[in-house]
């Protein structure tokens, strides 16, 4: 039983669908690059997960459990979608972090207020949790600087630590390099690709072809709202079966 | 001729009527422009349309022109004394309409410093497990203040001016009062009000200048 399963996710914005009958799975501690040209959907279908957006219609299930049947339920509540979306963790492109926090209050402030009345985990242990994680990141020198003070590599780093702290079943990326200058990429890959190392299940919506190819187990192509092609990385990157894909990924070749 | 020492005295005391004027004024705008941004930025668009259409009379009009209607249109419209009587009813005339007039002037800057704040921020909340009011609260906030403050400092200060304009309707506030001493040949106490205001508004501008400074240690 594959750990997340999207079954028929559509989702239109006005007259214009973003997304059409999309269906996937993925196994608990595999990594998933989801990859397209800008407007192919990858990042409303993220979204979509985080409960960002709504979708039309559509079912999630992680872990067997059914999370959404979007256009057959009542549209859940903000406390249902608030506990749901907890399944998932999601890294920003731009980052997001609070700025008027530091570091290391970017990453507890969530799980204490999640934890509020709940007692059931010191300040401490979070705040242990939190340094670890920093840790793990390469940035325990910085858990007192504000983000302003931090590069961008630095601050997307924070970030991942921030969404790691929740504990998601799923962490997704959402273009987790793009507001990078290119010599900060690669800190970041590096992180990402450790995290793979540790079977940490991920969605990673990427236009890093490399990384891609060499840190995902499965690879989804898509273009204006389907699902395209999907297959094992050297598959999809090296005999691609359909003509659209062997488009997108020549066009990459060359440079963009 | 009234010796110089009763008329500083006296000066002081009017401008007592400035001060309270100007902080109730601030006590109850403040709270209340909040809640006005909300109504304008509401979805439910008749709320939004109706909040907006009230700011634009409130804006669109003299406070002046607010003082005199909010004082003299109950009696004139048969609505019994709802100010009550005497001095303290011109008091509180004079403190609604500022109330109402600054509360719009806020809710047009706590709109803007809210509206500012990047969307992502508040995704950032939502994605990591938290309520509507802990992302306003904990995330949202204080980057608001920081936005807002240089609006709010101007609109502060022009308010410990328009303190003065409660003389339309006989407050007996600093200016009405030295303007008593022309009639005696004395021009100074007129003059001297000014310093009542530089100083006042002297202090307003460092403490809004400390508040600033305190909120030094982060970038929005």
């Amino acid at each position: 039983m594959p750990l997340l399963v999207v079954e028929g996710i559509e989702k239109r914005f006005d007259h214009l669908e973003v997304l059409k009958n999309i269906n996937f799975s993925l196994d608990q501690g595999k990594a998933l690059a989801i990859i397209g040209a800008s407007g192919s959907g990858k990042t409303t279908l993220l979204r979509c997960l985080n409960f960002l957006e709504y979708p039309d219609s559509g079912r999630i299930w992680v872990d067997g459990e059914l999370l959404l049947d979007a256009g057959q339920q009542k549209r859940l509540s903000e406390a249902d979608v608030r506990f749901r979306r907890l399944n998932f963790g999601l890294v920003f492109q731009s980052f997001h972090l609070f700025p008027q926090y530091t570091v290391l209050r970017n990453v507890t402030l969530a799980v204490e207020l999640l934890n509020r009345g709940k007692e059931q985990t010191k300040n401490s242990a979070i705040v242990a949790d939190a340094r670890a994680l920093l840790n793990q990141m390469g940035l325990s020198d910085k858990e007192n600087a504000y983000p302003h003070q931090l590069s961008g590599g630095q601050q997307q780093r924070v970030a991942i630590a921030r969404a790691l702290a929740l504990k998601p079943k799923i962490l997704c990326f959402d273009e987790p390099t793009s507001a990078l200058d290119p010599e900060l990429t690669g800190e970041v890959l590096r992180v990402v690709r450790s995290l793979a190392d540790k079977h940490t299940t991920m969605l990673i919506v990427t236009h890093e072809m490399a990384f891609a190819r060499d840190v995902a187990d499965h690879v989804i192509f898509m273009d204006q709202g389907i699902i395209v092609e999907e297959g094992p990385p050297d598959q999809v990157f090296g005999q691609p079966k359909e003509e659209r894909t062997r488009q997108f990924l020549s066009r990459y070749a060359q440079g963009g | 001729m009234t010796s110089v020492q009763t008329i500083i005295g006296r000066l002081f005391g009017s401008f007592q009527l400035n001060l309270q004027l100007f902080f109730l004024t601030l006590l109850f705008s403040l709270p209340l422009g909040l809640l006005i941004a909300f109504g304008a930025m509401s979805r439910f668009k008749p709320l939004a349309l109706l909040t907006k259409g009230f700011v634009w009379v409130i804006r669109g009009t003299p406070l002046l022109l607010q003082v005199l209607i909010i004082f003299f249109a109950p009696g004139l419209l048969d609505w019994g004394a709802p100010w009550g009587s005497g001095m303290s009813a011109r008091f509180t005339a004079a403190t609604v309409a500022f109330v109402i007039n600054y509360s719009c002037y806020f809710s047009e800057i706590f709109r803007g410093g809210i509206q500012g704040v990047p969307h992502g921020q508040m995704e950032a909340g939502q994605v990591l497990g938290m309520t509507k009011g802990q992302i306003f609260r904990r995330v949202t906030l204080l980057q608001v203040i920081k936005r807002i403050l240089p609006a709010m400092s101007n609109e502060v200060i022009t308010l410990v001016k328009d303190t003065s304009l409660a003389r339309i309707i006989s407050i007996k506030e600093i200016l009405m009062m030295a303007q008593e001493y022309t009639g005696q040949g004395l021009i100074w106490p007129l003059f001297s009000t000014g310093i009542f205001f530089l100083v006042f508004i002297g202090i307003l501008t460092i403490v809004f200048g400390r508040l600033e400074k305190r909120l030094d240690y982060f970038r929005v």
